[in-house]
């Protein structure tokens, strides 16, 4: 129980994050730095030189190493001082309310980069709190439709068997087999040269729904196919209940666990998916942040080889999310378990 | 039913789609912009003259139902197209790669599920415990990570502790060598991919073994068995296991289904010479004769492995047949 | 000594002076023979034996030099080829192979080439005119389409090729052709005696693909095929009638066995580059450069970073009239007035994109000769400007203004456009967003939109569906008449506005007189100056914004003898017969 209330809680929270990341991030996520690609997270400093605390917790200035490509210094001659609520870029909170105010920052036009660069020196706090949004937002509904979808026509398929279920699983089969990309070939032709991110984000949801039901769907209806002999089933229909009620009382929740899990797994797909529908034209364009990108990003051997290690910090942020999800998707089995 | 007619009816519906495959495919052909011979209009160096003797010859501008029938007719003589990449007939192309393909599937699925029946298992046993907990970050970090990044994380890996070879299937001297050495060099070459693609795989399995042992564990006549003082292990492995065949029998069909397409992110990286990449690059280069074969040996896997799925449910539990 | 003797003495000596062992039943034919007329190189003398590894982004398609198109194939076909002329990677100019020696008339219109006596092709048959002829009717044959039946065409008709005895062809030309020699680079001479009857039989196009049995191909290359197993590898072998010989006399080449492995992406190359598996990369981006580079004594190889290439990069705008009856968008209106576009190339901050996306590896261009181009570039253009302030006062005077952060135009409108580039092309989408950046600091707002490769063609060459785009070029010969259809408006690859029935603009009429022009000046000093007139003119009118120029970059296993890369293709191995390995090199186990 608690831990169905912990994580929500905490899912709340990084959707909160998600909406207010215009004030939490310090910097405009498409703002390149050209003069600082790759560089590393800022220590941040309490105790001055001299030994003694500082009033307030500071940053020293990088400067790029002459003579090399991604390599600095901290210059200890310029130490900045973090403040808080402090005025910055301009930014439209939620995406409605326009604003300057940042929780921290540092004085005048400097930056402070906590969590390092990227290969075009953008902040790469900024833009994990900035691609959270679409990432948690269509990744969420992406998964969320088909995993419905899948489990009404899984359990449809399951429960009525003959016809409807041959005609349901082939359909399952044909969306399967058929290699999506070719499609997505298709549909990028059809649609106009540039899509609005509001576009790209029904596109996520439609194209990930459209095909995404099929495997639930699978899952779902094997499941369904034992619990329609069941004793309890056979009980409920004799005394008259209707189909739709037997389905939604008795047979759906039976198929709880399968579509559950079969959420959490599709989620971080989602998530993912985005990227092969940029490939395509299809998802988010630059320079707009999401996750799936950030973390396609990493998979060219310079990133790896060359120790850039901050940029596997959204990763971890990322990974915790979808811990969160999975907590609550679990619990939320358990949950309907006792019930049932 | 009989089952013989069952088994016939299904048949035709397979067929059908495959058949629904093949016109989808070459549907989106004729929808998709560009050719197999677009690339070549970026360079000075070829004329147009040239480009459009050679679109005559590739007969790319027939409309798209005579482009199929000829495609048709390919299949039906056992060749299943011309590969304008590769320029060979499709059929034995895909034949070698898939085989490729399947040798290395089939070992990276045994493996992945001898490992995560036990594991899902005993989350499920230990569900709540630090091992639940740890194995649930695991697996998140497996599914949350794009499958290239793992594949390519695990092979420089590989790479740093040295011994193995960076990618192929085999040396360049294999041919030659002894039936031993053969042996140990396909051997040698297969381990870090099948490394990658088990743990690839693992994480679907592991998830849904533990969630429907769970349920089968909170079953009535379980809870009974405990109480009355049954060994915890023997109660899982025989009882709730068996209770639980179902959702399991339907995600082996799973399996079988992908065996053909799992692969792909792993074979890119370690250069497998499998159908992933074969896919990949025709897709790229649009070669639809290419793209349909491929497109439609994967069904193959897809219909057989819920047959297969079908099948096991069937006899895994009787009730279904009522 | 009896007359008899001395015969068979004389025969010993002229066998053994002329190379490898033949059979003693040919000692006799071969005192017959001509004494084979070898190339000698220059280079240094090496050590016979080993084998070079080297990957390829593709698999290839074919092993025929009349078909093959895509780069994999033609990279191994060339190593198996000779051809009569060939241009030096490294001089970049045109130097006797095949052809001992060659005479130009002084019309230009009469080229007569003498061919080397003696050489054999990889199968041992001799070589000679009727090859070349043959061969030449090969290229130009309609019905084989081969992309060098074009190139072989002179003022609208194809060359005129006539055998005037076993060592002389004679070629004759319709008008006078500047450069006319570089035409027969890369063109490969086919045997006769393995093609004929395909030829005849209409099959040639389809003959030697990657199944045939290496004994039923031959070539003048210093490699010849051995096997192909699908998806692992295609091997050659030494050529041992290869007609080129070292300083003392060996038969080159020194290497037994070249091997060309396929890998999927960038990075598989550069894994196997680092692991040893492979001993030469070339074709990567300046990170993995510099991460390979980073290694270079510890894992023992070499990479070296040769400075500008041909290659270069651009922005244009789409220039096109509307499709008939519908109406012109806002945008063309902008794209049309040179102002607007110099503008936009006042905004891009070159440095940037240069130290950015090609870690400094690239030099920022004013026009579309990059520096690498060392014959023909215009070394008096003025450097590209970066003033972002002079790009608004531009603007403002062609009527634009800023209202607030945004830029629009004398209407009212905002200026707003999408950016067309390859979603595989990871280098030219970093350059897009680099460049998006820059012209929001001016107030445009440009989208980059990631298309896939071919559907991006299609809608630039093709739909003309775009309005503006991002594309590299280079590549090919460093002489002007390869770029040709880029640069005539009625070129099909004028990307801006291809295929112009008349040209649109009167300096686009100017470039077309002056490109015309040059192809038939046969003094490189006239043609240079011409060249340096039409790289003037783009540079002033920018029809495309030139971004920068990418360096080449290459690396190859230590203790590679006679390694020179060049700029031209093929970066590592355009001089394989003279390569080899140092004593004791390479170190890693094979």
């Amino acid at each position: 129980m608690t831990r169905l209330r912990t994580s929500v809680g905490l899912l709340a929270i990084v959707y909160v994050a998600a909406a207010t990341a215009g004030f939490l991030a310090p910097y405009d996520p498409a703002e390149q730095n050209r003069r600082y690609p790759f560089a590393p997270p800022v220590k941040v400093h309490v105790l001055d030189a001299a030994g003694s605390i500082h009033r307030r917790p500071f940053v020293y200035e990088l400067r790029p190493r002459p003579g090399t490509f991604d390599e600095y210094d901290e210059d200890r001659e310029r130490p900045l001082e973090i403040r808080f609520f402090v005025r910055g870029t301009p930014y439209r909170l939620a995406g409605v309310v326009p604003s300057t105010l940042h929780l921290f920052g540092v004085e005048g036009s400097r930056r402070v980069f906590l969590m390092g660069t990227d290969e075009y020196g953008r902040d790469v706090l900024s833009r994990l709190l900035h691609g959270a949004g679409i990432s948690l937002g269509a990744g969420l509904l992406a998964a969320a439709a088909a995993v419905s979808l899948g489990l009404v026509i899984g359990s449809i398929a399951g429960y009525y068997g003959g016809a409807s279920d041959m005609l349901a699983m082939r359909a399952a089969e044909l969306v399967m087999a058929v290699p999506s990309l070719y499609l997505l070939l298709a549909l990028r032709a059809a649609l106009p040269l540039h899509l609005a991110p509001a576009d790209a984000f029904v596109l996520l949801v439609a194209v990930v729904g459209a095909v995404g039901w099929a495997r639930p769907a699978l899952l779902v209806r094997a499941v369904v196919s034992t619990v329609r002999t069941r004793d309890f089933v056979v009980a409920a229909r004799s005394s008259g209940a209707s189909d739709v009620h037997i389905l939604a009382r008795h047979v759906l929740p039976q198929a709880a666990g399968v579509a559950l899990t079969q959420f959490a797994l599709l989620v971080p797909q989602c998530v993912l998916a985005e990227v092969t529908l940029s490939f395509f034209g299809l998802g988010v364009s630059e320079p707009a942040p999401s996750w799936g990108t950030m973390l396609a990003d990493l998979q060219r051997f310079h990133i790896l080889a060359a120790a850039y290690w901050w940029l596997f910090l959204p990763a971890i942020a990322i990974v915790a999310v979808f811990l969160l999800y999975y907590s609550i998707t679990d619990a939320l089995h358990q949950r309907l378990m006792l019930r049932s | 039913m009989r089952p013989i007619r069952l088994l016939l009816v299904r048949a035709l519906y397979s067929a059908f789609v495959l058949a629904a495959v093949s016109v989808l495919l070459f549907a989106a052909l004729g929808a998709a912009p560009g050719d197999f011979l677009t690339d070549l209009r970026l360079n000075p160096q070829i004329s147009p003259v040239t480009l459009e003797r050679l679109r005559e010859r590739y007969a790319l501008d027939d409309p798209v139902p005579v482009q199929y029938a000829r495609w048709a007719a390919s299949v039906f003589r056992g060749e299943f197209g011309y590969s304008l990449l590769y320029n060979r007939p499709v059929a034995p192309l895909l034949r070698e790669r898939a085989a490729n393909t399947l040798l290395l599937t089939v070992i990276s699925t045994v493996v992945a599920w001898v490992l995560a029946v036990p594991i899902g298992a005993l989350t499920a046993r230990r569900r709540g415990t630090w091992v639940d907990r740890l194995v649930a970050v695991v697996v998140t970090v497996l599914i949350a990570l794009p499958d290239l990044l793992i594949a390519l994380v695990l092979l420089l890996i590989a790479i740093q502790v040295g011994g193995l070879p960076t990618g192929g299937m085999v040396s360049p001297g294999h041919e030659a060598m002894p039936v031993a050495a053969r042996a140990f060099d396909l051997l040698s070459h297969l381990a870090m991919p099948v490394v990658a693609l088990a743990l690839l795989l693992s994480p679907v399995v592991i998830r849904h073994v533990r969630a429907t042992l769970i349920e089968a564990l909170d079953a009535p006549f379980i809870q009974a068995a405990r109480a009355k003082g049954a060994d915890d292990r023997r109660l899982v492995y025989r009882h709730a296991l068996r209770a639980s065949a179902t959702p399991i029998a339907a995600l082996l069909g799973v399996s079988i289904a992908s065996l053909l397409s799992a692969s792909l992110a792993v074979e890119a990286v370690m250069s497998w010479p499998g159908i992933g990449p074969l896919l990949l690059e025709a897709i790229h280069a649009r070669d639809v004769h290419l793209v349909v074969g491929a497109a439609l040996a994967s069904t193959c896997f897809l219909l057989a492995g819920n047959l297969v799925a079908d099948g096991l449910v069937l006899f895994v539990d009787p009730r279904t047949r009522a | 000594m009896t007359p008899r003797a001395l015969a068979l003495i004389v025969a010993w000596c002229l066998f053994d002076a002329t190379g490898p062992v033949v059979s003693a039943g040919g000692a006799f034919a071969r005192l017959q023979a001509p004494a084979p007329e070898l190339l000698t190189t220059t280079g240094e003398v090496g050590r016979f034996g080993g084998h070079f590894t080297i990957t390829q982004r593709a698999e290839p398609r074919t092993l025929n030099p009349v078909t093959a198109v895509d780069a994999p194939s033609r990279e191994i076909v060339r190593q198996t080829v000779g051809d009569l002329i060939h241009i030096n990677r490294e001089t970049q100019l045109a130097e006797a192979a095949l052809a001992k020696s060659w005479t130009l008339s002084p019309d230009g219109r009469r080229l007569v080439v003498t061919l080397r006596q003696g050489v054999r092709f990889s199968d041992g048959q001799p070589f000679d005119a009727d090859d070349v002829v043959f061969s030449f009717q090969v290229y130009q044959d309609e019905k084989i389409a081969s992309p060098q039946r074009e190139l072989l065409r002179v003022g609208g008709r194809p060359i005129a090729v006539r055998k005037v005895d076993d060592r002389t062809v004679q070629f004759d030309l319709a008008e006078a052709k500047a450069g006319a020699e570089r035409l027969f680079d890369s063109i490969a001479i086919l045997p006769r005696h393995l093609l004929e009857k395909a030829f005849a039989e209409g099959r040639l196009a389809e003959a030697w693909s990657l199944s045939t049995d290496p004994a039923a191909i031959a070539g003048l290359g210093p490699f010849r095929f051995k096997e192909y197993v699908s998806g692992q590898r295609t091997v050659l072998e030494r050529n041992p009638h290869y007609w080129k010989q070292d300083r003392q006399g060996q038969r080159l080449p020194y290497l037994d066995r070249l091997v060309f492995v396929p890998v999927t992406s960038e990075d598989a190359q550069v894994l196997r580059f680092r692991n040893g598996e492979a001993d030469g990369i070339l074709r990567i981006g300046a990170e993995n450069f510099d991460a390979l580079a980073r290694e270079q004594e510890a894992r023992g190889y070499v990479m070296r970073d040769l400075g500008p290439g041909l290659d270069y990069t651009f922005l244009f705008f789409n220039q096109n009239d509307p499709p008939a009856g519908a109406t012109a968008p806002r945008a063309l209106a902008w794209f049309r007035d040179t102002g607007f576009r110099q503008a936009v190339s006042l905004a891009i901050d070159r440095e940037g994109i240069a130290r950015l996306v090609y870690r400094g590896r690239a030099v920022p261009l004013a026009g579309h000769v990059p520096p690498g181009n060392r014959r023909w570039t215009n070394t008096k253009l003025p450097p590209p400007v970066h003033s972002p302030g002079r790009a608004e006062a531009l603007l403002k005077e062609r009527g634009f203004r800023r209202m607030g952060d945004t830029l629009v135009d004398a209407d009212g409108q905002a200026v707003e456009f999408s950016i067309l580039v390859s979603s595989t092309n990871t280098v030219l989408r970093q350059i897009a967003t680099v460049i998006q950046d820059d012209l929001a600091g001016i107030g445009i707002r440009a989208h980059v939109a990631p298309f896939e490769f071919r559907a991006m063609i299609e809608r630039v060459l093709n739909t003309k569906d775009y309005e503006a785009a991002i594309l590299a070029l280079g590549g090919g010969d460093a002489d002007p008449n390869a770029e040709l259809n880029v640069w005539l408006s009625s070129g099909p690859q004028h990307f801006w506005r291809p295929a112009q029935p008349q040209p649109a603009t009167a300096w686009e009429a100017e470039i077309d007189r002056l490109m015309r022009a040059q192809v038939s000046m046969l003094a490189y000093e006239e043609r240079k100056r011409a060249y340096d007139r039409v790289q003037e003119i783009v540079a002033t009118n920018v029809p495309m914004v030139f971004l920068v120029s990418p360096s080449v970059l290459v690396g190859a296993r230590a203790g590679l003898g006679n390694l020179r890369p060049a700029v031209l293709d093929h970066q590592l191995l355009w001089n394989v017969e003279e390569l080899f390995w140092r004593a004791g090199m390479p170190r890693t186990p094979r």
